[in-house]
């Protein structure tokens, strides 16, 4: 060793929360439980846009028989079956039978939905789908009226001017998206996601907090830095955190459903993905301070399902509440919700998709969640720093206040 | 200079610390010695800011110690703390960077520290999988990766093995002599303390009960003793001088204890009378000893 002291500058420790940003990202980054959850929420997804993908798609389709000797009059009721089912958007295979009683046990062994008797009899086995009896009635009504005009002396283009559907315009006073069902379908997801993030990722603040103070490492980092510059280290790591794996799991929800098909509207939900990204930031900025809090209380793992009781009581009846706003967004307990700090971050995102909130009310959303933020991390960071040295039994949020004077909080 | 000036902490009822003062100049190796719950934990937590006085001061270099200088000193804990689970010379590495050590600079720091404290073969190894010998040198290189201004370190020694024990006295010795370091740690292994510390400062009850090098803790004590071993003598020889006292019969030969106005030439005088005198001498007591009479407790 040189006997001339070389002293190491000291550089100021403003830059210090993004080391300990840097680290809590990159330990949880590889840990289990997170390649776990992620595996977990990809999995689910998955197959939900799969099964979506492969059930909806398909237009109702039947099967009809029809008997008679004359294969060019089958011919003919077929086409008109054919024309009726199309008018209704449903899809309607004709199959011809000589022999009444083949197509009937077709009809029993479930080969045919229904069976027209060239009689004109629609022949069901326990009942004939509702959709199939007014295609098929639609289908003879305009035969007979076809074969009427004929007889009339109607040539077939006064006949289709006459027959043809009337247009007939549609207004609505208070006109509803008409991609609400998708978009509330894309909102559900999202708030799943993001009421499983914002738990999720609060929980892994709380834990972080618990470990430092239960391997006492914490004391060695505070004799380095300032509580408030561990805690937003913390915070600032584990949030990124949530948000790339937020990015991540909707890239990959959008890109699979896009490709299958089970998404209609990739554009919607690529909006729909930022709403919740922004709310989800300004939703965790909002709680990871109490998650931070509740965690420093304790000492031990073991305590911390107890210690969080009250912060998830809340996250959970938020995430009830804007449930709710799927149902009915303009209901006045989603529209509360969607504005007060502690549940905005879920409720309004949904009423966001479903095309319910206001611009004044999103606003109204913003400024609140943020000042309530504003409010909330002060608060945090003294109870944080008050409790957060003090190993042992729980310590009581009064204790935490007042012994947080001093340490940490000074220059 | 550290300067601890007129701290003063409660607990509740309990008193940890009233009107604690002491320093620690550069260079200097400083025992901080005395009974368990006297209070120094507390006076050392407060040195490092994680703990808040109700009264009194800690100055560094003559400034009040803030967020920012207090980067520069490196902390052992009384309970000691490491993330279990992140490997040795990553984790050194980080707290190099926390405090304040350039990046390139952190892990070579990292690397030196571990190899001077016999831990680099483990560099890869996640704390957890450690010895718990082993982690405590990892601790110790905790508080020394980023080449601290003032090392303060609580129980440093407990549970080190000799040679242990050995490295670390070293590295004290050499970063208080070589780089001019002010050291200040607790230890109740006192022969250790009395070997390689320059000054003690006893603490007993929350006060501070002696302060000074150990030769000034000597004179300043009161009770005069005389180790005699006299062959061949007859028992009670000594019993005709007013004012000794026989305080102590060691291998070694007779302890006294001489009062205030007694020439020790008359003990020895009646001692040579009483047989062959093969031993006569003051007694220098340990600080052990010392620290029993100090604190009271036998």
């Amino acid at each position: 060793m040189s006997d001339q002291h070389s002293p190491v500058p000291r550089p100021t420790d403003r830059g210090a929360w993004r080391l300990v940003a840097a680290r809590d990202f990159r330990v949880r980054l590889r840990d289990k439980g997170f390649v776990i959850s992620t595996g977990i929420t990809l999995v689910v997804l998955s197959l939900f846009i799969l099964a979506r993908a492969f059930t909806d798609d398909t237009r109702p389709s039947f099967d009809l028989g029809l008997t008679g000797n004359d294969a060019a009059a089958i011919e003919q009721r077929a086409d008109q079956v054919r024309a009726a089912a199309e008018r209704r958007g449903v899809e309607v295979n004709s199959r011809g039978f000589d022999d009444e009683r083949v197509a009937e046990a077709a009809l029993r062994d479930g080969g045919l939905d229904a069976v027209l008797t060239k009689d004109g009899v629609l022949l069901g086995l326990t009942s004939v789908p509702p959709v199939l009896t007014q295609v098929v009635a639609d289908a003879a009504v305009r035969g007979r009226l076809t074969a009427a005009l004929e007889a009339g002396g109607a040539t077939m283009g006064e006949i289709e001017a006459l027959l043809g559907q009337p247009s007939i315009e549609v207004r609505t006073l208070e006109p509803q998206d008409p991609n609400r069902d998708e978009n509330a379908r894309i909102a559900f997801i999202a708030v799943l996601l993001a009421y499983g993030q914002l738990f999720g990722y609060g929980v892994w603040v709380a834990t972080g907090v618990i470990e430092e103070k239960a391997s006492r490492v914490v004391e060695i980092l505070l004799s380095a830095i300032r509580p408030r510059q561990l805690l937003a280290g913390k915070i600032a790591g584990i949030g990124l955190l949530g948000i790339v794996q937020l990015v991540a799991v909707a890239a990959f929800a959008i890109g699979l459903a896009s490709v299958t098909g089970a998404l209609e509207l990739p554009a919607t939900a690529v909006g729909i993905t930022f709403v919740v990204l922004a709310w989800f930031v300004m939703g965790f900025a909002f709680y990871a301070g109490l998650f931070a809090v509740s965690g420093s209380l304790v000492s031990r793992m073991e305590e911390l399902q107890n210690v969080l009781v009250p912060v998830n009581l809340v996250i959970i009846v938020s995430f009830l509440m804007s449930l709710e706003a799927l149902q009915d967004p303009d209901a006045p307990v989603p529209v509360i919700a969607s504005l007060l700090p502690f549940s905005s971050a879920l409720a309004m995102p949904v009423r966001i998709a479903m095309g319910s909130a206001t611009a004044p009310q999103i606003a109204l959303s913003i400024a609140l969640l943020i000042a309530g933020t504003a409010a909330l991390i002060p608060l945090s960071a003294r109870l944080y720093a008050g409790a957060v040295l003090k190993t042992g039994t729980r310590v009581k949020l009064r204790v935490a206040w007042r012994s947080a004077s001093a340490v940490g909080l000074e220059g | 200079m550290l300067e601890l000036t007129g701290l003063r902490r409660t607990f509740g009822d309990l008193v940890a610390l009233d009107d604690v003062s002491f320093a620690v100049t550069e260079g200097h190796i400083v025992g901080f010695v005395g009974p368990n719950g006297a209070g120094k934990t507390t006076a050392m937590r407060i040195a490092l800011g994680v703990l808040t006085p109700d009264a009194g001061h800690v100055r560094w270099r003559g400034v009040p110690v803030g967020a920012q200088i207090r980067r520069s000193f490196g902390y052992m804990p009384e309970e000691r703390g490491l993330y279990p689970k992140m490997r040795v010379l990553e984790q050194l590495t980080y707290l190099a960077r926390l405090h304040g050590v350039a990046p390139t600079d952190a892990r070579r720091r990292a690397q030196e520290t571990i190899e001077v404290l016999g831990v680099a073969a483990r560099a890869k190894d996640r704390v957890e999988a450690l010895s718990l010998g082993n982690q405590q040198r990892v601790q110790l290189a905790s508080a020394l990766v980023h080449e601290p201004d003032l090392l303060v370190l609580d129980e440093p020694f407990s549970g080190l093995d000799p040679v242990g024990v050995d490295v670390l006295s070293g590295v004290l010795r050499r970063q208080a002599t070589n780089h001019g370091v002010p050291v200040v740690f607790s230890s109740h292994q006192l022969d250790l303390v009395e070997r390689i510390c320059d000054s003690v400062v006893l603490i007993d009850d929350g006060r501070i009960v002696a302060d000074g090098t150990i030769g000034e803790l000597r004179a300043r004590r009161e009770r005069r003793l005389f180790l005699v071993d006299v062959l061949g003598e007859a028992d009670g020889w000594h019993a005709t001088i007013p004012g000794v006292e026989l305080v102590d019969t060691t291998d070694d030969g007779l302890v006294f204890e001489l009062g205030e106005d007694v020439d020790e030439q008359r003990l020895l005088d009646l001692a040579r009378t009483s047989g062959d005198v093969v031993r006569f001498g003051p007694v220098h007591p340990s600080l052990a000893e010392l620290f029993r009479e100090v604190v009271g407790h036998e």
